[in-house]
């Protein structure tokens, strides 16, 4: 009889602190609302300071580690590549661009995060990196780059459907094979600043 | 009473008491956004990726009775949870067109390379596994999805 009686209090106890807890987490979560509240209030006041430039800067480094078969630092870029593109001004596009950037900004972060969460697979980063390329191949080829930059081709990548990359050297590297086929593929366009 | 059955009767406590935090049901009412009302999907696709996909990727989940049982039901909800901010079959009109297209192909590159269905899935449904068949009839009506709507790709 004493022991049940142990139990029950034991089981009430608990029952009770569950309650307790689910309250605390409730607050929690409020607490890091007002913080990403804040965070995003001192990201408006720098957006001015990301432009386009800081896209494509983050995008030649994703592809510069591509080249190098290094998805760590690919992974890393990949966070940048999210940072810039989530904090860039739409309001630097012309208007026609605009329906441009909205169509394509969701499309980039997804890739971008896929490839910052995946350091340990260069081949499922590869595969968003194709797809990422084209869409940024668009952005800066509709808005005009800050630097000149070349699209190049790999015929071999995707099946043999080939994919595109963008580069800002002439000479080819080929982020799609790494060092296993660094020089194969074309320049197929100069995209002048 | 001896300290085995002490821990015994605690551990019991434990799975007892951990039985009444349920995680919120994935149980929403039919949504117009859904894939089909977007893209022509074939009643054969449509009933393969419903029977082997839409269990994570979609706005309802098909349980099966191990949910109600603690913590297999708080694993399935993380799972699903995670399944819908990747792909949710249900809200595919939200996307926008180039979206749809990566959607599309990373299905048939995860289908492709095995990493979906997900093994710990399919070893408990054993029939939301692919059929030869059926992966080959879901892989070409993406392939040619892909091709036909990145053909049709807005040019700016």
């Amino acid at each position: 009889m004493k022991s049940l009686l142990i139990i029950i209090t034991a089981i009430t106890t608990i029952l009770s602190s569950c309650g307790d807890q689910k309250s605390n987490t409730h607050n929690t979560d409020k607490n890091s609302d007002s913080l990403n509240n804040s965070r995003s209030k001192s990201d408006t006041a720098k957006v001015q300071e990301y432009s386009l430039n800081d896209v494509t800067t983050a995008y030649l480094q994703l592809k510069n580690a591509l080249v190098s078969d290094n998805s760590k630092e690919a992974a890393s870029a990949g966070k940048k590549l999210s940072d810039a593109m989530q904090a860039l001004d739409k309001t630097s596009f012309k208007t026609d661009h605009e329906k441009l950037y909205n169509e394509v900004k969701d499309d980039i972060n997804d890739h971008a995060e896929h490839i910052n969460s995946n350091p340990n697979n260069i081949d499922h980063q590869r595969e968003h990196f194709d797809m990422l390329s084209q869409d940024v191949y668009d952005l800066v080829n509709v808005a005009r780059p800050a630097q000149t930059l070349y699209k190049d081709y790999c015929p071999m990548y995707n099946n043999k459907k080939g994919a595109v990359w963008l580069s800002e050297t002439k000479e080819i590297k080929n982020p799609y094979y790494g060092k296993k086929m660094l020089t194969c593929g074309e320049v197929k366009e100069e995209i002048k600043k | 009473m001896s300290i085995k059955k002490k821990i015994g009767l605690g551990l019991m406590l434990v799975f007892f008491v951990i039985q009444f935090i349920r995680p919120d049901r994935n149980v929403n009412p039919y949504s117009n956004a859904e894939i089909s009302t977007v893209l022509n999907l074939p009643t054969n696709v449509d009933g393969v990726l419903k029977n082997t996909c839409y269990d994570c990727h979609s706005n309802n989940t098909n349980y099966p009775w191990y949910s109600n049982i603690q913590p297999a039901g708080w694993f399935l909800a993380r799972h699903i949870k995670k399944g819908k901010e990747e792909l949710n079959f249900n809200e595919f009109d939200t996307y926008s067109q180039r979206r749809m297209i990566s959607k599309l192909k990373s299905v048939l590159n995860s289908i492709k390379d095995g990493s979906m269905p997900l093994l710990s899935y399919t070893l408990l449904h054993g029939n939301a596994r692919f059929s030869e068949r059926n992966k080959a009839l879901v892989q070409d009506w993406l392939t040619s999805k892909i091709d036909s709507l990145s053909s049709q790709k807005k040019t700016y």
